[in-house]
């Protein structure tokens, strides 16, 4: 993975990892593994660690702790309904800039 | 502070609490302390760097500050369960980590501080009406 995906995927790890838990509840390491798996193989565990305390803070998502075999409990996150219509948002806003960029890459109007 | 006793403070831990600041928050840093050093050694050296790292930044003490620790501690000790390798959890760029982490906490950080004051000084002078705003992401 190039430096310009990395660039590029800042804006939207946000939205992308909304949306996995839109999916289904995860912890952090399963959502780094998940995006390494899919490619994205420079994501960093603390980003995404850190960017899940960030929607913590920002109540879009709701934090169950389940003890696991070694080391402390993991913090369980799911979507609630706050980041669900955070999620849509993000939706509507990628659909506008991909419909955008798309148009540009055909000529430009 | 959420830690600690209900009980009401003697006179004399008042007192002392005024010179020495918050006594909570000190057992709390000691005791993240004690977690870091249980921590295999190559993810101590890490926290350390990246503890030494935060300190250039000015006071990281108080509530906020205590939050980010144990959050740290947590990230860590996972980590070492996992046996995730140190790259893997700072990335190529450990630099935008500790930026993107810090972000989380606004409490007592000098760098927040003066952005909230330059962002202030910037609605005043653009003539905007400028009620204390507290910017929290």
């Amino acid at each position: 993975m190039g430096k310009l995906v990395t660039e590029m995927l800042k804006g939207t790890l946000e939205g992308i990892v909304l949306a996995i838990l839109s999916g289904r509840p995860a912890y952090g390491y399963e959502i780094t593994a998940w995006l390494r798996a899919q490619g994205f193989s420079d994501i960093a565990e603390g980003t995404i660690y850190a960017l899940l305390v960030r929607v913590e803070q920002r109540g879009l998502v709701d934090v169950q702790r389940v003890p696991s075999e070694k080391g402390p409990p993991r913090k369980v996150y799911s979507l609630n309904d706050q980041g669900r219509e955070y999620l849509e948002e993000f939706w509507r806003t990628w659909s506008f800039l991909a419909d955008r960029l798309e148009q540009l890459r055909k000529g430009g109007k | 502070m959420t830690t600690g006793s209900n009980e009401p403070k003697s006179r004399y831990l008042q007192y002392l609490e005024i010179v020495t600041g918050s006594l909570e928050e000190k057992k709390r840093y000691r005791q993240y302390k004690a977690r870091i050093k249980q921590l295999p050694e190559n993810y101590r050296i890490a926290v350390e760097a990246l503890e030494r790292y935060l300190m250039h930044f000015g006071p990281a003490d108080g509530a906020g500050a205590m939050a980010m620790y144990d959050d740290l501690a947590e990230l860590f000790e996972q980590g070492a369960a996992d046996g995730t390798p140190i790259r893997d959890i700072f990335g190529e760029d450990p630099v935008e980590f500790v930026e993107a982490f810090v972000a989380n906490y606004p409490l007592g950080q000098y760098r927040t501080r003066e952005r909230n004051r330059f962002t202030t000084a910037i609605e005043r002078a653009a003539g905007e009406n400028t009620t204390t705003k507290n910017r929290t992401d």
